[in-house]
């Protein structure tokens, strides 16, 4: 046991020394936008890193926020909460899961990265189940909290269609039949599809219903970072799935983006959004993942091409035709924010200047130095195209000396109140703000 | 390892390092393979493999340098010059798999064509150790064998 320790200590200070020397040289704001700086891509003896350790929060401590808003804790104690969902009747309903650890040890760097992983407290425990919140009302503090479904194999999104719920495991979609105030699940469930479901390299299955409930939309990330498990292994992968929620036939719908994990309908337009993970290793400012409008059968570069037509030379064989028709994203986050959670805000009760535009949660990255992300910001519209920088609105998932990880945001969604909800997978909370009450303390 | 010090040389040692001293060099042998075809093939296969052959040659080798560190400087003064050249080119071929094993953390293609270099390097490295060792040896009176 001490000596496994003793090992493990040694990799990670082997790697922290060789990692120390290459450091970012933008702030995620300065690469935002619709067209953000890209430095040469480079490539490492080691890749820069920074994993602060995974500590959790001490009672009674929390996020900032933004002024104008306030935090508050109403759940505690879950086992990785990735995803939230708003029921009609405001129950919210939070799926707490994690990789299925099925990806093999294939190289070395593998076995290495997993001990640094672990550290990070982003390895933690995934409940594979989802939990039901309640407001019991009248009441302040943490909301009540009924085991709603169990024994699920990595879900991660969940979608509502009339009484139907929709599960996304990362191998399939389950749908239940979902009976209005119930707070166990009643119906035992059917397979609807099946996803792309081998290694699991991007296990997260994103899922967005269609306004009417006819199609879903399933976002399907990489097997790998680069094609370094094969190109075969990459088949259906790395796009955005349509399925037909009559037969469960499904088709390609937009190709080409490494990590789609988040989805979602712009108010103005209808249309359809993505939140992407960028590739790593090719440098602490390369590439910024990105929020896109998804273009139907467009295809938006990965793995040939990243932002548009910059050719990655590890991938083999290359392919410059497809490269000639990679779209380049609309919105830049930042290198290595790590988006895994986005929400069209429609409510009204967040202070005026959060109407209309998008939540984005940023769960940061291993690659790169300083951290980036571990925030939620907030990314104003107009006309429905997105402008200006992202705004930091809550901060201090991690430590101010970089060093500790007390949480990590991960899904958002609105309660039926207007409130952002936030799942915190390091931390094991869910996190509810809202305008701050007129008189009440500024909670910084 | 020649034969006039043997005498103040632990015999245990002697057999360990015999024993283990030629186990890396067929690792990086096939690491330098497995580099040349993933290079031409690109079928990754090949990398991932050259990536733990390297890393395993790297592994078998603490033992047999770190008794050959022992047997070669201390006492220094026992030490023909061709064990010390001999030294001197493993030490150099162990520093370029350790350069090489980071090297093959990349992924995909980003591991050519430095990862055939290295591997060359390193094989190269300890084959001219191994031919100026038998060199020499071959040409001590009455010894071919140690």
């Amino acid at each position: 046991m001490h000596k496994e320790k003793f090992a493990k200590a040694c990799a990670v200070a082997l790697v922290a020394v060789l990692a120390g020397c290459e450091k970012a040289s933008y702030e995620p704001a300065q690469q935002s936008g619709a067209n953000p700086p890209l430095p040469k891509a480079q490539s490492f003896f080691v890749p820069p890193m920074n994993v602060p350790e995974g500590t959790g929060w001490a009672e009674d401590e929390k996020p900032a926020v933004a002024d104008g808003l306030q935090i508050e804790k109403i759940a505690s104690g879950l086992m990785h909460p990735r995803q939230l969902l708003t029921l009609p009747s405001g129950d919210v309903l939070v799926v707490e899961a994690n990789g299925p650890g099925a990806e093999p040890v294939t190289s070395p760097k593998q076995m290495i990265a997993g001990i640094v992983k672990n550290r990070s407290g982003k390895g933690g425990k995934g409940g594979n189940r989802i939990t039901l919140l309640r407001k019991t009302a009248g009441q302040e503090g943490e909301w009540e909290k009924h085991v709603f479904i169990e024994n699920l194999h990595s879900p991660f999104g969940v979608q509502l269609v009339g009484d139907t719920l929709y599960v996304a495991n990362t191998d399939s979609i389950v749908k239940y039949r979902y009976t209005p105030g119930e707070t166990r699940m009643s119906d035992p469930g059917v397979a609807f599809t099946d996803l792309p479901g081998t290694i699991n390299h991007h296990w997260t299955k994103a899922l967005l219903a269609s306004p009417d409930g006819t199609r879903l939309y399933v976002g399907v990330g990489s097997n790998s970072n680069i094609t370094e498990n094969g190109l075969d292994n990459e088949y259906r992968r790395a796009n955005v799935l349509e399925v037909d929620a009559q037969t469960g036939a499904s088709r390609i719908y937009a190709s080409g983006i490494r990590n789609p994990t988040g989805l979602g309908w712009e108010p103005a337009t209808g249309r359809l959004w993505a939140i992407a993970n960028e590739r790593d290793e090719i440098g602490a400012d390369l590439v910024p993942d990105y929020l896109t409008s998804v273009q139907e059968g467009g295809f938006y570069g990965w793995p040939y091409s990243y932002y548009g037509q910059h050719v990655d030379t590890r991938v083999q064989p290359q392919r410059p035709d497809l490269v000639a028709k990679a779209i380049r994203p609309d919105y830049a986050l930042g290198s290595h924010v790590a988006p895994l959670g986005l929400w069209f805000y429609r409510g009204r009760s967040l202070p005026e200047k959060y109407h209309g535009g998008a939540f984005v949660s940023e769960h940061g990255s291993w690659d790169r130095s300083p951290l980036s992300g571990y925030d939620v910001v907030y990314v104003r519209f107009k006309d429905g195209k997105p402008e200006g920088a992202p705004e930091p609105v809550v901060t201090g998932f991690a430590s101010a000396d970089q060093k500790t990880l007390k949480g990590a945001p991960v899904g958002l969604v609105e309660d039926a109140e207007g409130a952002l909800l936030i799942a915190d997978d390091v931390g094991n909370t869910v996190w509810r703000v809202s305008a701050r009450d007129a008189g009440a303390p500024a909670s910084r | 390892m020649l034969t006039e010090s043997v005498q103040t040389r632990s015999r245990l040692a002697y057999a360990l390092f015999a024993l283990l001293n030629p186990i890396p060099f067929g690792f990086f042998v096939a690491a330098l393979i497995f580099d040349v075809v993933y290079a031409s093939s690109a079928n990754v296969l090949w990398v991932k493999s050259a990536a733990w052959l390297n890393a395993i040659g790297l592994v078998f080798a603490i033992i047999p340098r770190l008794i050959n560190l022992v047997h070669v400087w201390i006492p220094a003064s026992r030490s023909a010059r061709v064990e010390k050249l001999d030294f001197w080119l493993n030490l150099l071929a162990i520093a370029a798999a350790v350069v090489n094993a980071f090297v093959h953390s990349r992924d995909a293609y980003g591991v050519v064509p430095e990862s055939v270099w290295l591997s060359a390097v390193t094989v190269a490295l300890i084959s001219i150790g191994f031919i100026i060792s038998a060199w020499h040896h071959a040409a001590l009176p009455g010894g071919r064998h140690a």
